[in-house]
């Protein structure tokens, strides 16, 4: 639906007029004029951007948002144009003589009162560079000026966060002034019932697009505004729930003046009004809360407190009414599995659950101290806590570990089954095995210190049995040999009769024997010496002579030699 | 004459007198063995191998003896045909006498030693079992190399200790092994070759003899 541009520039002029409170309460005259002064605006622009798809601004029954898209789309490629076209002419200043002109004719038909103030201040600048062009200090101001200028334009044509970044500086990924200033509109909207956030916003953008200005000066605001109040959101929503906004605002007026005071407070002064467009700004924002309308204002004014908080109540009840029918939150939910709860939502919660185990002793120097003491003692006592070994009684004999022997055997294999064989059928008494001689030599050891104890011990001294042993006995005194002869057995036992004396008739001792015997015994001992005599005579005939026992000595020696001779 | 006697038996309840006296059982004396093949003479020939014919030439009188005195068989040397010849003679006892020289002789050509050989000739339950390393397990060049040094041990041990726990003899020809023992001792001495043949260490082999052969011994 196009409007007459006369009509267009009216709006406009009418939206310029009007008075700066006016903008607190939000008014539907208000915002059908800025619309079509937007509109009128927009399709003044068309000409100059030839990428724009729509014809016009679409304002009927559209979105704030979406209609500043719309001039988004448009004011885009129109800005890079705007950029190149101002590089051009800073290469080359004749040129600018030339547009200057046809720019101010241009502009008085058009009727773009703002468009061409920002391009004659642009010119004017660009003038006052050509005629200081050989001063290169005054254009890099001029240029600084300039980028200062588009990046003014462009933040006011840009996206909010990117002003806000510049406003609040604690803008990042995480914190978007866009986004907190949804979030507290739908707040307020939910506080109040009322859904006019949209007007509020359209008449936002329609005041951005008027004057540029005011949208920077919002997104400050909004950022200033979060900056001083910690956490900007909750102190709007508190203001705002208690209704009253002047105040509050006036108070955050003063301090964000004083506490943030940007360049462009300074430098880029054309732009900024700041005590107006603040009020207005916490004015919208506060304001969207109430009603947009003037008379709803007056409507909701007149309701006492009562039906106030009849209404906030209604509203919580439909609220939770409205929770109760939604499927609840996992953490309701009773048991459920990392598979029916968002990722990492288990850590935002506080679990508590139970711990089966003790927690660790925590260690501390009293701890240690006591722990040492513990083991001082321990060691001086000798009390340790090792853990012996039980004392192993064998149960049963060891079983005796035949050994392989490794060699070749020297019996053949004949003999050891003849061996096996007697041995099965006991023929006769052999050893089965090595162990078993040795016991038998242990028995016989054991046997023999039993019979020595029992001598010294025993009062009735039992004999030691016989072993009937055949051995060959020798009659040579016991001085020669060594016998080993049992102590029980007297050497009368031991010898045969024969061997102890051998000889025949009558024996008759000493005392028994007659005068006569006696005689007859002596007398055949001379006989017998006699004859001795002789006999030793007779083997050494030299000496023939029976000489006295003198001579017989030397005769002795004599005949000994002579013997010797005599061999 | 068990038929007519049941026939007798049958007839008995006809004619009952006749059954009475039966001519007496015939009672033969025990074949000799001369006689035993209707009178012929039997023979055996045991060849000699060429390794074993100088140690049979060195040993010949300690063979003889045994197989004529003892065993009462014509014993002679076919040096031509390279073969021991055995004969029975009128006097020999018993025809299990030919055998057991026979076996005898063959276990010394095996390659057993003498002392060891007439254990046959004195016990009955003694047997010769053959068999080669290739029946457990096929093995070519080095590995069959290893098997045989693995069976025999540093100088013998490992053969020695399996002899001396199971009261065997074992010769090992190459590739061929030989075991001479009574049946139950010839069983465990071959399960220890045939373990150590597919590559059992030899400690192994030990400790499974030992307790094999302390079992053995539990029993008598």
């Amino acid at each position: 639906m196009a409007i007459p541009s006369d009509a267009g520039s009216e709006a406009l002029h009418r939206l310029k007029t009007t008075d700066p409170p006016q903008w607190l309460a939000p008014s539907a005259a208000l915002s059908q004029t800025a619309r079509a002064a937007s509109q009128h605006l927009f399709s003044s622009l068309r000409p100059y951007a030839p990428k724009t798809p729509f014809e016009q601004l679409l304002v009927e029954g559209f979105d704030a948002e979406q209609i500043w898209q719309q001039l988004d789309l448009q004011s885009q490629p129109l800005l890079s144009s705007i950029r190149r076209e101002l590089k051009r002419f800073e290469k080359d200043p004749e040129e600018i003589r030339k547009l200057r002109v046809a720019m101010e004719g241009k502009e008085r038909e058009k009727g773009l009162e703002d468009e061409v103030e920002k391009m004659e201040v642009e010119s004017d600048d660009f003038g006052e560079d050509l005629e200081d062009l050989e001063e290169e200090e005054e254009q890099q101001q001029q240029k600084e000026g300039k980028e200062d200028e588009d990046e003014d334009e462009d933040e006011d044509e840009d996206e909010e966060g990117e002003e806000g970044n510049e406003g609040g500086g604690i803008e990042d990924r995480f914190l978007k002034m866009k986004d907190l200033e949804k979030f507290l509109k739908e707040d307020e909207e939910r506080e109040y019932g009322s859904k006019k956030k949209d007007k509020k916003k359209k008449k936002v953008d329609d005041g951005d697009q008027e004057e540029n200005t005011e949208k920077e000066e919002e997104e400050e605001e909004a950022g200033d505004d979060e900056d001083e109040n910690g956490d900007g959101e909750d102190e709007d929503e508190d203001s705002e729930e208690m209704g009253e906004f002047g105040l509050d605002d006036d108070e955050d007026e003063d301090t964000d003046e004083l506490g943030n005071a940007r360049y462009e407070d300074f430098f880029g002064g054309k732009k900024k009004k700041p005590s107006k467009k603040k009020s207005k700004l916490t004015g919208d924002l506060e304001g969207s809360g109430m009603d947009d309308d003037g008379e709803d204002d007056e409507k909701q004014q007149t309701l006492s407190t009562h039906e106030k908080e009849l209404a906030k109540r209604k509203l919580k009840i439909e609220q939770m009414e409205k929770s109760n029918l939604e499927p609840k939150t996992w953490t309701m939910q009773g048991e459920v599995t990392a598979a029916k709860r968002p990722k990492n939502s288990a850590l935002e919660v506080d679990l508590d659950f139970e711990h089966n185990m003790r927690p660790p002793p925590v260690i501390t120097e009293e701890v240690t101290a006591s722990l040492e003491d513990i083991i001082k003692k321990r060691i001086l006592e000798g009390h340790f806590d090792d853990v012996e070994k039980p004392p192993a009684l064998p149960s049963k004999a060891p079983r005796e570990v035949k050994e392989l022997d490794e060699n070749k055997s020297k019996k053949g294999l004949a003999e050891i089954y003849e061996e096996e064989y007697a041995q099965k059928t006991n023929l006769a008494s052999m050893p089965l095995s090595f162990a078993e001689e040795e016991k038998k030599e242990a028995s016989m050891l054991f046997k023999k210190l039993c019979l020595k104890l029992d001598a010294l011990s025993h009062f009735h001294f039992t004999p030691k049995p016989v072993i009937e042993d055949m051995s060959i006995q020798a009659n040579v005194p016991a001085l020669a040999m060594e016998e080993i002869a049992p102590l029980a057995v007297s050497d009368a036992a031991m010898l045969a009769p024969e061997e102890v004396f051998a000889g025949k008739g009558d024996i008759k001792e000493e005392s028994e024997l007659t005068q006569a015997e006696r005689k007859r015994r002596r007398a055949n001992k001379k006989r017998k010496f006699k004859a001795e005599a002789a006999k030793r005579t007779a083997n050494k005939p030299q000496d023939g002579t029976l000489l006295n026992n003198n001579d017989a000595v030397a005769e002795k020696k004599d005949d000994e030699e002579g013997a010797g001779v005599a061999r | 004459m068990q038929n007519n006697e049941a026939s007798a038996a049958m007839e008995v309840e006809a004619v009952p007198s006749v059954a009475r006296t039966l001519p007496p059982k015939p009672k033969f004396k025990p074949l000799k063995a001369h006689e035993m093949s209707d009178g012929q003479v039997q023979f055996r020939k045991v060849s000699v191998p060429p390794h074993r014919y100088s140690p049979l030439k060195k040993a010949w009188m300690d063979i003889y003896t045994p197989v004529y005195e003892q065993m009462k068989i014509d014993i002679r040397m076919n040096l031509k045909a390279r073969k021991v010849e055995l004969k029975t003679r009128q006097d020999t006892p018993d025809i299990s006498n030919l055998q057991k020289c026979a076996d005898f002789l063959h276990a010394f050509m095996l390659g057993f030693d003498l002392v060891d050989a007439i254990a046959l000739l004195r016990l009955d339950e003694l047997y010769v079992e053959s068999f080669e390393i290739k029946d457990v397990k096929t093995l070519r060049g080095e590995h069959l190399s290893r098997a045989i040094g693995r069976l025999s041990g540093k100088g013998g041990k490992t053969k020695f200790a399996i002899e001396n726990a199971t009261k065997t003899r074992i010769v090992i020809a190459d590739t061929k092994i030989h075991i001479l023992g009574s049946f139950a001792n010839i069983k465990v001495a071959r399960d220890s070759l045939c373990n150590l043949i597919l590559g059992s260490p030899a400690g192994k082999v030990y400790s499974k003899l030992r307790a094999v052969t302390a079992r053995l011994a539990e029993r008598f």
